[in-house]
C-alpha cells in the first residue's frame, strides 16, 4: 500500500482581483516529516497554509489533508490539523488554561479528558508554571507557546505553523525548535514556514523554497543543495605558518578540479583554506591522499555544510534571473 | 458507505445536541471573560438602584397628583401603580435599546481586529454555533439587567393598575427587543470588518427602525390626508401598519396603554389613530375597579362590553405582531452572519456533515497515529 500524504497539493492557484498570490503549488509531505516552506515575504506561502488550513478557497487545483478534499470536506480536516497563524491574537482576558479548555471544547475534547491533556500540553511547551495566569500577562514567546499548545488540543497528525518562530528573540527561537523537534518525534507532521531558509534548515527533513507563488525548488535540503552548486566546497585545515598555507593553496590551484582558492584566517598554527571542487567522494578521497603526498601538512578536510542563506538567495535570484530574461 | 465503515466511524452527537454543546462553550468562553470581577455586578446594582430611585420619583410625583381633587381616590392607587409601569417599561426600553446593540456590535469585527477570528474558525465547530454563542453570550447580560428588574416593577401590583399579564407582556417586549437588536448589532459586526463602523451603522439602523418608523409613518398619514383635498373627508387614510412592526417602542406604549386610566389616556386612542380608526368610545375613557382592572365607559358612565369595540381596538394589537416581526428579524440577521464568518467558496463543504469518503479516512488516521475523538461525553 502506497503511503497517503499528510498535505498534498496539486496545482495550487490563488487568484487575488488582480494578483496571483498562489501560481500552481504542488506538495507532498509523508507522515512524520517537518517539512519547511521558505521564502521571502509575499511568496505565497501564507495563502497556501490558508488554503490547507480551510481558511480560503483555492481558485483552481486541489489540496488534500491526510487524503481529504480541503475544500469538500473542510470540517474532517479541521479535525486532523492544528493551524497557527502568522499573526494572531489572543483571548486576554481568559487564564492560560481557560483558553486551551476553550478550543478543546471546540474541537469537542470530551471533558473528562480535558484537564490532563491541557496539563500534558502545557508541560509540551514548558507553561505549566503559568497555567492560572492570565493570557495578556504573557511575553511573545510564551504567547506563540500557547498558541502552539492549542493547535495541539485535539491531536491532530498535521500541524501548520505559519512562521511560528517570527519576532521571537534568539532563545525562544531555540525554544520553539525544540518543541517543534519533540512534535516530530511524538509522529507529529509538521508544515512550517518561514521566511529565513536557515532557521528551518536544521530541522526540517524536506524543503520547498517558494516565490512569486511558485515552487522553485523542493526536497531535502542536500538535494537542493547539490543540484544548484555543481562544484562542493572543501574546508582544508593546514597546520604551519602562512606560507605554509600558501604553498598549499599554490598546489591545489594547479589541480584542475579544483576551482576558486581562498584563504580563511587560520589561528593557533592552522590556516583554513577553502576551495571549490568538481567532484565526488572518491575525488575527494584522491585529492586528500595526493595532496597528502606532496607534504603539506593537512589537519582537516572536510567538505562545508551549506550555506542556507546562500542557497536561498541563490534559488531566488536565480528565479529573478530568468524572470528577467524571459 | 459499507457497514464496517459505520462502525468504524467515530460516534457523533445529534445535530442538536452538538449545536448545544458548541454553543455553550461559546457562552463559556464569553461569560468567563465578561463576568469576571466585580465589574458586571457593579453595573447590574446601580442599574437596579436607578430603577428603583425612578420608581420611588414617580410615586412623589402622582401621588398627590392623583389623590387631590377629581374625586377619584379610588382610583389613585391605580394611577400610581400604572405611571410607575409606564415609566419604568419606556425608560427600561430606552436603555435597552442602546445596550443591546453595543453589546453584540463588537463580537465578530473585534476577533476579526484581534486576529483570533481564524483561530476560532479553523476549528471544527459549525459558523451557526459560533454565532448563535455569540448573540447568546452578549445578550445573557442584557436578559440579566431585564429579568432582574422584574421584582422592581412587581412594586406596580401591589397598587394596581397593571397586572401580572402587563408585566409578562412588558417582559416579553423587551427581550425581543434585546433579541432583535442585539442580532442587528451581530450582523454589521459580521458585515463590517471595524468594530466602530459597524457599532455606528447599528445605532442607525436602530434610530431607523425607532424614530424613522416613526417619521416615515407620521409623514406618509400627513400626505395622503392632505391630497384628499380639505380635512377629515371620508374615511382617514393611514400609511402601511407594517411600517411599525420593527417599531419598539409602538410595541411597549401598546403594552403600557392596556394599564391606562382616564388620567393617562392617550395613549390608546394615539394607538388606535395609527390605524385608521376613530378613537373616541363616546369620548369617555375608562373607569377603574379596586383591583385596577380598567373598562371603557360611554357617556353615561356605563361600562361598554369590550366585545363590541371589536378585538382591533382593544390593547394587545401590536406588541405581540413587533415581538413576533423582531425575532424573525433576529432570525434572518444571525442566518446573514453565519453566512458572513463562513470562508468564501467554503459553503458546501461545511454544510455536509457525514463525509461520503469516510471509510478509508479512518483507516489511514489509524494508520498515521490519529486517536480518533471520542465525544461519547461532554
Amino acid at each position: 500500500m502506497t503511503v497517503t500524504p499528510v498535505v498534498e497539493t496539486r496545482g495550487l492557484v490563488k487568484r487575488y482581483d488582480d494578483q496571483l498570490a498562489v501560481a500552481g503549488v504542488d506538495l507532498w509531505v509523508g507522515p512524520g516529516e517537518i517539512y519547511g516552506l521558505v521564502g521571502p515575504n509575499g511568496a505565497g506561502k501564507t495563502t497556501t497554509m490558508k488554503i490547507l488550513a480551510t481558511l480560503l478557497a483555492p481558485t483552481a487545483g486541489e489540496a488534500f489533508v491526510t487524503g481529504i478534499p480541503v475544500g469538500a470536506d473542510p470540517i474532517e480536516v479541521r479535525r486532523r490539523m492544528g493551524y497557527m497563524p502568522d499573526f494572531y491574537g489572543v483571548y486576554d482576558d481568559l487564564r492560560v488554561w481557560e483558553y486551551l479548555d476553550f478550543f478543546a471544547r471546540c474541537y469537542e475534547v470530551p471533558a473528562r479528558k480535558r484537564p490532563t491533556m491541557i496539563s500534558e500540553l502545557l508541560e509540551i511547551v514548558g507553561l505549566s508554571d503559568r497555567r492560572d495566569a492570565y493570557v495578556e500577562t504573557l511575553s511573545r514567546g510564551m504567547r506563540q507557546r500557547l498558541c502552539l499548545a492549542h493547535t495541539l488540543v485535539h491531536d491532530p497528525a498535521l500541524l501548520i505553523l505559519d512562521e511560528p518562530a517570527s519576532g521571537l528573540d534568539p532563545r525562544a527561537r531555540v525554544e520553539m525548535r525544540e518543541i517543534l523537534k519533540a512534535l516530530s518525534g511524538m509522529g507529529k507532521t509538521i508544515l512550517v514556514s518561514s521566511h529565513i531558509l536557515p532557521e528551518l534548515g536544521e530541522m526540517c527533513t524536506g524543503v520547498a523554497i517558494i516565490d512569486h507563488g511558485r515552487v522553485l525548488r523542493s526536497g531535502s535540503i542536500r538535494d537542493i543543495e547539490r543540484s544548484l552548486r555543481a562544484s562542493a566546497l572543501l574546508r582544508i585545515d593546514v597546520l604551519g605558518d602562512p606560507k605554509a598555507a600558501d604553498a598549499a593553496a599554490a598546489w591545489l590551484g594547479t589541480n584542475p578540479r579544483v576551482g576558486d582558492v581562498l584563504h580563511v584566517a587560520g589561528s593557533d598554527g592552522v590556516t583554513r583554506i577553502e576551495a571549490a571542487f568538481d567532484g565526488g567522494a572518491a575525488e575527494q578521497a584522491s585529492l586528500l591522499h595526493a595532496m597528502v603526498e606532496a607534504g603539506h601538512a593537512v589537519v582537516g578536510f572536510t567538505q562545508a555544510t551549506s550555506d542556507l542563506e546562500e542557497i536561498f538567495l541563490k534559488v531566488t535570484g536565480q528565479a529573478d534571473g530568468e524572470e528577467q530574461a524571459a | 458507505m459499507t457497514s464496517e465503515a459505520i462502525a468504524m466511524a467515530p460516534v457523533r452527537h445529534s445535530a442538536v445536541r452538538e449545536f448545544i454543546g458548541a454553543v455553550a462553550t461559546i457562552m463559556v468562553k464569553e461569560l468567563r471573560s465578561r463576568m469576571r470581577g466585580r465589574r458586571a455586578f457593579i453595573l447590574l446594582t446601580i442599574y437596579l438602584g436607578l430603577l428603583a430611585l425612578i420608581a420611588y420619583g414617580v410615586y412623589l410625583i402622582s401621588a398627590p397628583a392623583t389623590s387631590a381633587g377629581f374625586g377619584m381616590s379610588a382610583n389613585a392607587s391605580a394611577m400610581v401603580g400604572s405611571a410607575i409601569f409606564m415609566v419604568l417599561s419606556i425608560f427600561q426600553l430606552i436603555l435597552i435599546c442602546f445596550i443591546a446593540p453595543a453589546a453584540t456590535a463588537g463580537q465578530v469585527s473585534l476577533e476579526r481586529e484581534k486576529q483570533t477570528l481564524d483561530l476560532l474558525i479553523s476549528t471544527p465547530m459549525r459558523p451557526g454555533a459560533i454565532v448563535v454563542g455569540k448573540l447568546a453570550a452578549a445578550l445573557a447580560y442584557v436578559v440579566l439587567m431585564i429579568v432582574a428588574a422584574i421584582p422592581i416593577t412587581a412594586i406596580v401590583l401591589m397598587y394596581g393598575g397593571a397586572t401580572v399579564m402587563d408585566i409578562v407582556h412588558q417582559q416579553v417586549v423587551l427581550l425581543a427587543v434585546a433579541v432583535g437588536l442585539g442580532a442587528v448589532g451581530l450582523f454589521y459586526s459580521a458585515l463590517l470588518k471595524r468594530t466602530q463602523a459597524a457599532t455606528v451603522l447599528t445605532y442607525i439602523t436602530v434610530l431607523a427602525m425607532t424614530l424613522g418608523t416613526t417619521a416615515v409613518f407620521v409623514f406618509w398619514m400627513v400626505f395622503a390626508n392632505q391630497s384628499s383635498g380639505g380635512f377629515d373627508v371620508g374615511p382617514r387614510k393611514t400609511a402601511p401598519e407594517a411600517l411599525l412592526y420593527v417599531n419598539p417602542g409602538v410595541a411597549m406604549l401598546d403594552v403600557i396603554s392596556a394599564t391606562e386610566s382616564t388620567s393617562f389616556g392617550g395613549i390608546s386612542s394615539m394607538l388606535a389613530g395609527l390605524r385608521g380608526e376613530s378613537v373616541t368610545l363616546g369620548g369617555n375613557g375608562m373607569m377603574c375597579d379596586e383591583s385596577g382592572r380598567c373598562q371603557p365607559i360611554d357617556n353615561l358612565g356605563n361600562p361598554i362590553d369590550p366585545d363590541t369595540i371589536g378585538p382591533m381596538l382593544g390593547p394587545g394589537y401590536w406588541w405581540s405582531r413587533i415581538s413576533i416581526t423582531l425575532v424573525i428579524v433576529a432570525v434572518i440577521l444571525t442566518v446573514a452572519s453565519m453566512r458572513l464568518i463562513v470562508p468564501p467558496g467554503m459553503r458546501g463543504g461545511l454544510r455536509r456533515r457525514h463525509p461520503g469518503p469516510a471509510a478509508n479516512l479512518v483507516t489511514e488516521s489509524a494508520d498515521a497515529g490519529i486517536v480518533p475523538m471520542d465525544p461519547t461525553d461532554d
